[in-house]
């Protein structure tokens, strides 16, 4: 900490908040210098979002006190904290989703003509110089924000928040939803240059080494320390963030006993998919390696029934098949069964309990003659819990009032619960704490020991390089590039997902050159 | 592996979870009970007025004029529960007293299951656009409704003939063991709803279409199928008000249904039910439509003018929304601003 010589920024002490009887945050100190790229670092549910609200004027702590370049800082809203140099890139997004880019960008109001009303022309000229500035010239500034995919959405936030030239940006997982994170550095890096105190959030502990120089590591709403990064090791950050420390995330040695073909398809191609084709085994993970934006949620969607490829076909254990929808996809060739991207729209069921979450794909199994016993539902709900390590005591509970770690151990456990051969995973960690990570990480395996066929989509390549048998790399569609075993390295990944095929790899698996 | 959740402090909002525990009431059940409790406190208020309220016999009449709006409530409430709303509920109930005093000369087997099916099917006819042709429900609904109106009004020119079903009549007329057969039917059908609804797997599809449709449909749920399924089960309900009020009145009129379009959406929202969907129980649906109907009877209990009593009653209803209206969006930005995790 002394090392720092840079003015202070931030400077918040015994910071305390409280809903109703739930302690959100019980005694947080933070100190940002101007200038500075700080990381907020801890596990889902450890007060990080409380705090970044609390900070971008959301809502009030109930003791503790903030000061701003030594003065008493007290937003009352977030247009407060705003005009008083904070700005905040959301992880949620705050964006709204039926006006346009550039009507986004220039929230709260648009650009004015002469007659004092809104002018469409210039808020759309004023938005596209902001996209500009900031590097997005290629996104039209008068699409609809509910048009755009997720990743550019959240371009679209943090290029808001950076926009307001603030002296304090708050960057709430900037990089969740993209797996190219130069841009965003670059923005961090520009924007630390002009002086301003830059809070960085993010699970990725590299991405934080990368950027930042000191961590304030938040656990179960204390902050537990605030370290300097280059002297901690990830081992004791981990321990910090989790109170433990962490076990093997290294490349799994032996390889499993893998089967026969259980899944292949052949030259699948659609609107964002072009003449894809791969097979996949028993007890084989097959990761996806792609940025975003490369056809992977399609080809995941077509996989798993959602979407109607235009060309090409799926075979299961040899037969071919044609799915109406995911209903149809779980009751074929031993059933496939899928984990949507986004967990909050495609995911989770507001208001219905984790219970009727798991058992929601298997109800007709479950079911006699339509009538559901509270028995059997608890009993099956129970076995797919037991294999995500979520705990029998939040079945109850409504999913909305559980944190997002244990709804997705609640969606991977409904996949699990319908004894699918084959499993579908659209990024399953994203957004998760680390422990929910390894956990998941563990069911997979399971799965797959036991002759289960599992295809992975992960935003962290690290992961792939965890978890997969083979990779798949795609690139603008269509398959790139196929790694197997030891070759599937993180420096090989990240050459293939850009588009440059590694010097040192040897094999050239797919004739098709990629045509982006 | 690293972790599981037993060996971690359990981040905040499930800490609160946990002290709670899961033995106590959920609060659906309080609202519920609120509601039934409401209705005595009514009931009770309403000797004061005339000596004869609150007696066994006025609550068999509450009763069995709550009948009507507790049918037709279930049919509401389901579309209710998937975001949608059924505009078309009136006019049903009058194609379903029309059709079985018009086809009452077949016997009750005939005439009362033949109304049921046509008016499920306008009912599917309604869920296939909702569902596959993506036209707003109250849109399509309305249209619905003012199409089976006008059919209704060319077939019959203005006035329907025919008398009820004798299996209608004895039904809302008769007695059993002393009480009237209509209160036997409202318990039946309350239970038959409830179970229905939280017992099956047809109702948790619907609760499921209701919270997130999208995200139930790629669990695996057939959601346009189950809005179809909906909207019919609505309309059969519907249908099913109007065999009854054939019964009660014997015959059929064209404005048979007409009260019954508004106080059907106020008994499923005064019973708890989100108007968002995806949240609500038969139970505070019957619950409302006993309030709804028993307050009913005491403004008509007071001697005012038909037109006044309706106005009462139609500002009764607003009210009550409004301040049901009001606790649903508090409840919506607690819930929202207390999740840390978001």
């Amino acid at each position: 900490m002394e090392a720092i010589e840079r003015p202070q920024c931030v400077h918040a002490t015994g910071l305390r908040k409280s809903y109703g009887a739930t302690i959100a945050l019980g005694g947080v100190d933070l100190d940002v210098g101007a200038g500075e790229v700080h990381a907020l670092l801890g596990e889902n549910g450890a007060g990080k979002s409380t705090l970044v609200k609390i900070l971008s004027g959301i809502v009030r702590p109930d003791e503790g006190a903030m000061t701003l370049f030594g003065e008493a800082y007290s937003p009352q809203s977030i247009r407060d904290a705003r005009r008083t140099g904070v700005a905040t890139a959301f992880q949620e997004l705050s964006l709204v989703p039926n006006l346009s880019v550039a009507q986004n960008l220039l929230l709260p109001r648009g650009v004015k003509n002469a007659l004092g009303l809104n002018s469409r022309k210039r808020t759309i000229e004023a938005g596209a110089a902001i996209l500009e500035a900031h590097g997005l010239g290629r996104i039209d500034p008068a699409a609809r924000i509910a048009d755009l995919p997720l990743a550019d959405k959240q371009r679209i936030e943090i290029t808001r928040a950076v926009n307001q030239n603030p002296k304090v940006l708050i960057l709430d997982e900037p990089t969740a939803s993209l797996a190219e994170v130069d841009w965003v550095f670059d923005l961090i890096r520009s924007a630390s240059d002009r002086g301003t105190a830059v809070l960085h959030i993010s699970h990725r502990l590299d991405e934080v080494r990368a950027l930042c120089e000191r961590a304030t590591v938040l656990r179960n709403g204390l902050s537990v320390a605030t370290v300097d990064l280059k002297g901690a090791d990830n081992a004791a950050i981990f321990e910090m963030m989790v109170g433990h420390a962490a076990q093997g995330t290294s490349r799994r040695g032996a390889s499993r006993s893998v089967g026969d073909v259980r899944l292949a398809v052949e030259g699948l191609s659609s609107a964002r998919l072009s003449n894809v084709s791969f097979s996949l085994r028993e007890g084989e993970i097959l990761g996806v390696a792609a940025l975003e934006g490369q056809g992977q949620s399609e080809l995941f969607r077509v996989l798993a029934g959602a979407e109607q490829p235009t060309k090409g076909r799926i075979l299961l254990n040899g037969q071919p098949r044609r799915f109406k929808d995911t209903g149809d996809a779980l009751n074929q060739g031993g059933g496939v069964a899928f984990v949507p991207e986004e967990r909050k729209t495609d995911g989770i069921l507001p208001g219905m309990s984790a219970r009727a979450h798991i058992t929601l794909s298997v109800l007709d199994r479950l079911a006699k003659f339509l009538v559901l016993t509270s028995r059997a539902e608890t009993e099956t709900a129970h076995a797919a819990g037991t294999a995500v390590d979520f705990a029998d005591r939040y079945q109850k509970f409504p999913i909305n009032a559980l944190s997002g770690g244990n709804q997705q151990k609640a969606i991977l456990a409904r996949a699990l619960a319908t004894g699918a051969r084959t499993l579908v995973l659209l990024d399953p960690t994203r957004g998760v704490d680390v422990g929910t990570k390894e956990t998941i990480y563990g069911a997979i395996r399971r799965f797959a020991e036991t002759g289960g066929s599992v295809v992975l989509y992960s935003s962290e390549l690290a992961e792939l390089v965890q978890l997969s048998d083979r990779c798949l790399i795609l690139y603008g569609g269509a398959v790139f590039d196929e790694l197997e075993g030891d070759e599937i390295q993180e420096h090989v990944l990240v050459a293939g997902v850009t588009g440059h095929r590694h010097e040192h790899h040897p094999r050239q698996s797919y004739k098709e050159e990629a045509t982006a | 592996m690293a972790t599981g959740t037993g060996n971690r402090e359990p981040q905040s909002f499930e800490r609160r979870a946990d002290e709670r525990g899961s033995g106590g009431f959920s609060s659906e059940t309080v609202t519920t009970l609120a509601i039934f409790g409401l209705c005595v406190l009514l009931l009770l208020a309403s000797r004061f007025i005339s000596p004869a309220f609150g007696s066994l016999s006025h609550l068999q009449t509450i009763l069995i004029l709550s009948s009507f709006l507790i049918v037709a409530g279930f049919g509401q409430g389901m579309v209710i529960m998937t975001g949608g709303l059924d505009l078309s509920i009136a006019s049903i109930i009058t194609l379903g007293g029309v059709a079985c005093t018009t086809l009452g000369h077949m016997g009750s087997l005939m005439a009362i299951p033949l109304a049921l099916v046509i008016c499920a099917g306008v009912g599917l006819v309604s869920g296939f656009g909702v569902a596959k042709l993506r036209i707003p429900p109250f849109i399509m609904t309305m249209a619905m409704g003012v199409i089976v109106y006008s059919a209704c009004l060319g077939y019959t020119k203005g006035s329907p003939w025919g008398s009820a079903p004798e299996a209608a009549i004895t039904l809302m007329k008769s007695d059993l063991l002393g009480l009237p057969l209509a209160v036997y039917f409202v318990v039946a059908f309350a239970l038959f709803g409830w179970f229905l609804q939280k017992r099956t797997s047809f109702g948790r599809r619907v609760q499921a279409v209701g919270s997130n449709a999208r995200a139930a449909q790629l669990a695996g749920v057939r959601a346009a199928r189950v809005t179809m399924l909906v909207y019919a089960a609505s309309a059969a309900s519907a249908g099913l008000v109007g065999v009854m009020l054939a019964g009660y009145a014997d015959g059929a009129t064209l404005r048979m249904g007409e009260s019954y379009l508004l106080t059907s959406i106020a008994a499923v929202v005064i019973g708890g039910s989100s108007i968002l969907g995806g949240a609500g129980t038969f139970l505070g649906t019957v619950g409302g439509a006993i309030l709804l109907t028993t307050l009913g009877t005491i403004i008509q209990s007071l001697g005012v003018d038909e037109g006044w009593r309706t106005i009462i009653e139609g500002m009764i209803i607003v009210i009550a929304l409004l301040l049901l209206r009001d606790q649903l969006y508090t409840k919506i930005r607690m819930m929202t601003s207390a999740l840390p995790g978001r």
